[in-house]
């Protein structure tokens, strides 16, 4: 990988205290491994879902592989289960979830003009127990084998009688783990969003994705928990003989299906609305013209977020829950399209009338905007409960769902990426290997997921390992096949990009980009690429939407738009001399990473959770205990004495 | 990449023509009974609104790209377009009308969940459907009195406190038992008591309704119905563990006087074969071998058959095997000359398979003595059939043999 922040030297010289010195460098491996600083968290996750996405990329092509041609033996029943369960489980919690938190970690305390998140110790932790819950899942993959029970992993089929191998209490734990990260994350980032705003940067004047990052966020704070609880009855059931979900002790499975879903169904819109709101901020800036209809963005982000609570059951629209609620919740999924198409035609709006620059950024927006339309609309197909009847878990499905996940919510993140790249690394990502990466990758979508629309509709059910010639399948999943080894190649592109982009443009060596190289809208523009560590030399008063742009665009006695300012002369020189920054810590990591000791001790030994809970206690004793004396005491804050921040 | 713009739209257009090719055997857009009519009549106006405007937004993005598309190298930065901050009509407008179109939707679909879950006069044909991994067990109520027992010994067979107990001890022994082929009366609702052994699969022949969860320890209403006679494939929908994709089921509808006479005879106990025919030795290997698992039902008078019936684990009845046409979750076929995958068998000759077909002996061969090679399963765990090394050549010829005469 090529993801290094350029060297920015830090001196630090506090005195040594506490069981380990709290460190003093930004730079280097100890540097990325002990930091709180947001950008280096927020490259961090974006790298790690990139290298998640390499493993849950190629259990879907082992998937498609196997699905090419009837009757084939690449992989066995249970080893085909591991790996379908495996490429959900990875695509969702390890790739889409952290690009999401790549983006709201990096981008929004920027784009609200913060020096760091509300608590930067914390941020980092966020992210290492993310990782190592995420690690720990794919341990799996080489004691025993990876989880059999789907994604969803519905009881009872989860229990020990029918799942006896480790596979499930990989997944449990390592998503546990996992989800502790989320809402620590949560936690920290809607604190960051209601109080470290900048001065004049009111509520209807946050820019889209800050708003989304914060509906996001609520999501995650009330749905992680629920997931959670399921996760623990089912800790206890498999790995302490509690009854739980056991059936023949009086059980109901259904209440496994009603915690999952009401956590799965806000993940859902928690993995979509950062892409929306990543175009939202993409569109306006490459059509040269405001967001159309600001406030209806930002309210139907936020009634998504609500109504997103009140339609979980349509994943159980055959389970047995009876018509009532069938009906009820049929109704209730049709209506959650109002706010999504809502967004869709503000998007079209925006687009209509505009100066159309169609960089790679722009190409990925607009794929969003066509291939979510697709899923979307699949989406009301079965929210139709008696048509859903035949439909649901029919490949009809798995088309609907990778629209709305990977047209939408992928597509949106690779929009993002092509836009604040050069924000995050000091160089513009190539045009012409974007448009590659873009055409490869909706080619190759579309050849792998429109099939399968048609397969869904011929009755090819999901989660199968194999199926017949005579079942009439094999023309579409060849061709899904085809188009699957397409789009692995077009997704990998953007990497392939980036390397020779780097290398280019330091062999050529090109100018910095500036700190506006779109000559775009929000805060995060006026301030030099790559972000310096500290963001802001001073913070910005903010007295529009769009402000940056405002400061550098107005209005004429006649109405028309003029230029009143460069962005190279507005933008902040990107001097830290006098900030404060809070000092890297070894103890987020050290934190997070004896959870999984304690995860495998349950799972294989309880010993383990004994050297587990030691490292654990002395982590949040050395965490609490950490001294925060650490300034240089050359530098002062604004108020001529140092400020003591322990977070 | 004008071309690759309309190559969507086409490809969309090939979404319709794929469907209704009656090739396939589990096609969804070709209904074949009152119910799945009815969704289907729900499925096709959605899939045309949902086509029409699909097309408008893509065909308007595209028109956008096309006409507002500017040249980054030579356009001029100061040229900006109508600074537009949007219009509030307008938003209003495309808020509440498709909330208006989608509360149509929602009046005119909901009425058809409750139409499917309608069920017949008491009386009718009702059969218990039983998921397990990786089969499907049918139960025929034909003494009349439920399929459930008097457990609890209160008068009331099959209420609430009665299925409190375990399912194994609940089923009425004297219940016609079969498996994977439903056997139906065509031009006639059948309804379906659903529930499962172990985990939950899912229930659906697509060509005659939608699909409805078997869950353990619930037990939930649906219905099929065929228009004509004739054979229709079904597949487990829920995903059930490893051999999920090789749980497969058919509906076999026949006219009324085949099916009345198809239920009498599977209503009548086994056969016994002659004394001292290979048969018969077969008889003797499968008592010794395979009843702690398999039931094959003789004269209900004696008890012990009927202690036999209540202990044998969940394996499918064998007491008319020889009139079904495929085992092992309908993956084998019985007789050859019958794909199982491809379902469309002539119905005609189902009555009498021996007649027209013959016996599949290497498959069934294969299957015994090596069950778990054939089909993923776990019989370490009692989930799937065990191997049979342990039997001779000669054995094997002797239980196929008893097999074949339990028409």
């Amino acid at each position: 990988m090529t993801l290094a922040l350029p060297p920015a030297e830090q001196k630090f010289d506090g005195s040594p205290l506490g069981a380990l010195v709290r460190p003093r460098t930004s730079t280097g491996l100890k540097g990325w491994l002990t930091t709180v600083d947001h950008k280096k968290i927020g490259i961090m996750y974006g790298a790690a879902a990139m290298f998640f996405l390499l493993i849950g990329g190629a259990a879907a092509l082992l998937i498609r592989i196997q699905l090419a041609a009837p009757n084939q033996t690449l992989l066995g029943g249970d080893a085909y289960n591991r790996v379908f369960t495996m490429h959900g489980t990875v695509m969702v919690f390890l790739v889409v979830m952290p690009i999401g938190a790549a983006f709201a970690n990096y981008m929004m305390p920027i784009q609200i003009g913060a020096r760091d998140v509300a608590f930067p110790r914390i941020n980092a932790f966020s992210f290492w127990v993310f990782l190592a819950g995420g690690l720990m899942l794919n341990t799996s993959w080489f004691l025993g084998g990876g989880a059999n029970g789907g994604w969803f992993n519905y009881a009872p089929n989860n229990g020990i009688a029918f799942s006896p191998s480790a596979g499930i209490d990989f997944w449990n734990l390592g998503l546990f783990i996992a989800g502790i990260g989320s809402l620590s994350g949560a936690v920290n980032l809607i604190t960051t969003v209601l109080n470290m705003r900048a001065p004049g940067m009111t509520w209807m004047r946050m820019p889209v994705f800050v708003w989304m990052t914060l509906v996001t966020q609520f999501l995650l704070l009330f749905a992680i928990p629920v997931l959670t609880v399921a996760q623990l009855l089912l800790m206890f059931d498999r790995n302490f003989g509690a009854n739980f979900f056991n059936v023949s002790q009086g059980a109901d499975p259904l209440l496994w299906q009603h915690l999952f879903w009401v956590f799965g169904h806000p993940e859902v819109y928690l993995m979509i609305l950062p892409a929306f709101g990543i175009v939202s901020e993409v569109i306006p800036a490459f059509a040269r013209k405001p967001i159309f209809g600001y406030p209806f963005m930002v309210a139907s982000g936020a009634i998504i977020g609500f109504m997103g609570w009140g339609v979980w059951a349509h994943h159980m629209f055959v389970s047995g829950i009876g018509p009532l609620s069938v009906s009820a919740f049929s109704v209730a999924t049709m209506f959650i399209a109002v706010p999504t198409g809502v967004k869709i035609l503000n998007w079209v709006a925006t687009l209509w009338g505009g100066k159309l620059l169609m960089t790679t950024a722009m190409w990925f927006s607009v794929g969003l905007i066509v291939q979510f339309t697709v899923g979307g609309l699949s989406g009301v197909a079965h929210a139709v409960a008696a048509s859903d009847t035949q439909q649901t878990d029919t490949y009809f499905i798995v088309a609907h769902f990778h629209y709305v996940l990977f047209g939408g919510a992928l597509f949106g993140f690779y929009a993002g990426l092509y836009f604040w790249w050069p924000k995050a690394f000091g160089y513009l990502l190539d045009e012409k290997w974007g448009k590659w990466n873009f055409w490869s990758m909706v080619v190759g979508f579309n050849l792998t997921f429109g099939p399968m629309h048609i397969l869904g509709l011929q009755g090819m059910p999901r989660r199968m390992q194999t199926y017949d010639d005579a079942m009439g399948f094999s023309n579409w999943n060849l061709v899904a096949t085809i188009g699957s080894l397409i789009l692995g190649v077009g997704t990998l592109l953007i990497l392939v990009n980036a390397m020779i982009s780097r290398r280019r443009w330091i062999a050529d060596g090109r100018p910095n980009p500036g700190p506006d190289p779109w000559d775009a809208r929000t805060l995060e523009w006026s301030i030099q690429s790559p972000t310096p560590e500290h963001n802001f030399d001073y913070t910005p008063q903010v007295t529009e939407l769009d402000d940056f742009w405002h400061r550098k665009y107005a209005m004429d006695e006649n109405h028309n738009l003029v230029k009143i300012a460069d962005a190279k002369d507005l933008a902040q020189p990107g001097n830290g001399e006098g900030v404060h920054l809070p000092a890297p810590s070894f103890w987020p990591i050290l934190l997070a990473f004896s959870m999984p000791i304690i995860g495998y001790g349950v799972m294989f030994s309880l010993w383990l959770t004994i050297p587990g809970g030691i490292l654990m206690m002395a982590s949040l004793y050395g965490w609490a205990l950490e001294p925060a004396d650490d300034l240089d005491p050359k530098i002062d804050d604004h108020d001529g004495h140092g400020e003591l921040v322990n977070v | 990449m004008k071309k690759l713009l309309t190559g969507a739209p086409v490809a969309l257009a090939l979404l319709l023509a794929g469907c209704g090719d009656d090739s396939k055997p589990l096609n969804t857009y070709e209904p074949q009974g009152p119910k799945a009519e009815a969704i289907d009549r729900i499925i096709q106006p959605i899939f045309l609104l949902a086509f029409v405007i699909g097309f408008l937004v893509f065909g308007v993005v595209a028109w956008l790209i096309f006409n507002n598309r500017v040249d980054p190298e030579t356009y001029d930065p100061l040229d900006f377009p109508d600074q537009v901050h949007g219009n509030a009509k307008l938003e209003w407008g495309w808020t509440l009308v498709p909330a208006v179109i989608l509360a149509i939707i929602s009046a005119w679909s909901v009425p058809a969940i409750w139409d499917l879950e309608e069920k017949n006069e008491a009386g009718e044909l009702d059969v218990l459907v039983i998921g397990q991994q990786w089969w499907w067990e049918y139960r025929y109520d034909v003494n009349g009195n439920g399929f459930f027992l008097d457990v609890d010994g209160d008068g009331v067979a099959g209420d609430e406190d009665d299925l409190q107990w375990p399912l194994e001890l609940l089923l009425d022994p004297e219940d016609v038992v079969t498996a994977n082929q439903l056997v139906i009366p065509a031009g006639q609702q059948v309804d379906l008591t659903l529930t499962s052994r172990d985990v939950i699969h899912s229930y659906w022949i697509p060509r005659l309704n939608g699909k409805r969860d078997t869950v353990p320890g619930r037990f939930h209403t649906w219905s099929v119905a065929a228009n004509e006679a004739g054979e229709f494939t079904g597949w487990c929908t829920e995903f059930c563990g490893i051999s999920h994709a090789r749980m497969r089921m058919s509906a076999i509808a026949l006219d009324k006087p085949d099916f009345d006479a198809w239920l009498a005879n599977q209503s009548e106990a086994a056969a016994i074969p002659e004394e001292g025919s290979i048969a018969w030795e077969g008889r003797e290997v499968f008592q010794a071998q395979c009843t702690q698992c398999h039931n094959i039902t003789e004269d209900l008078d004696d008890p012990a058959n009927v202690v036999a019936a209540l202990t044998a684990k969940a394996a499918p009845n064998l007491t008319h095997f020889a009139t079904r046409a495929a085992f092992a979750g309908n993956i084998y076929s019985q007789w050859v000359g019958i794909d199982p995958d491809a379902a469309q068998m002539d119905v005609s000759t189902y009555l009498d398979l021996g007649a027209n077909y013959r016996f599949n002996e290497p498959e069934l061969r294969r299957w015994i003595r090596n069950a778990p090679g054939r089909k993923d399963m776990a019989p370490e765990d009692e989930r799937g059939m065990t191997a049979f090394p342990q039997l001779s050549d000669e054995q094997l010829d002797q239980l196929i043999a008893y097999l074949e005469t339990l028409d």
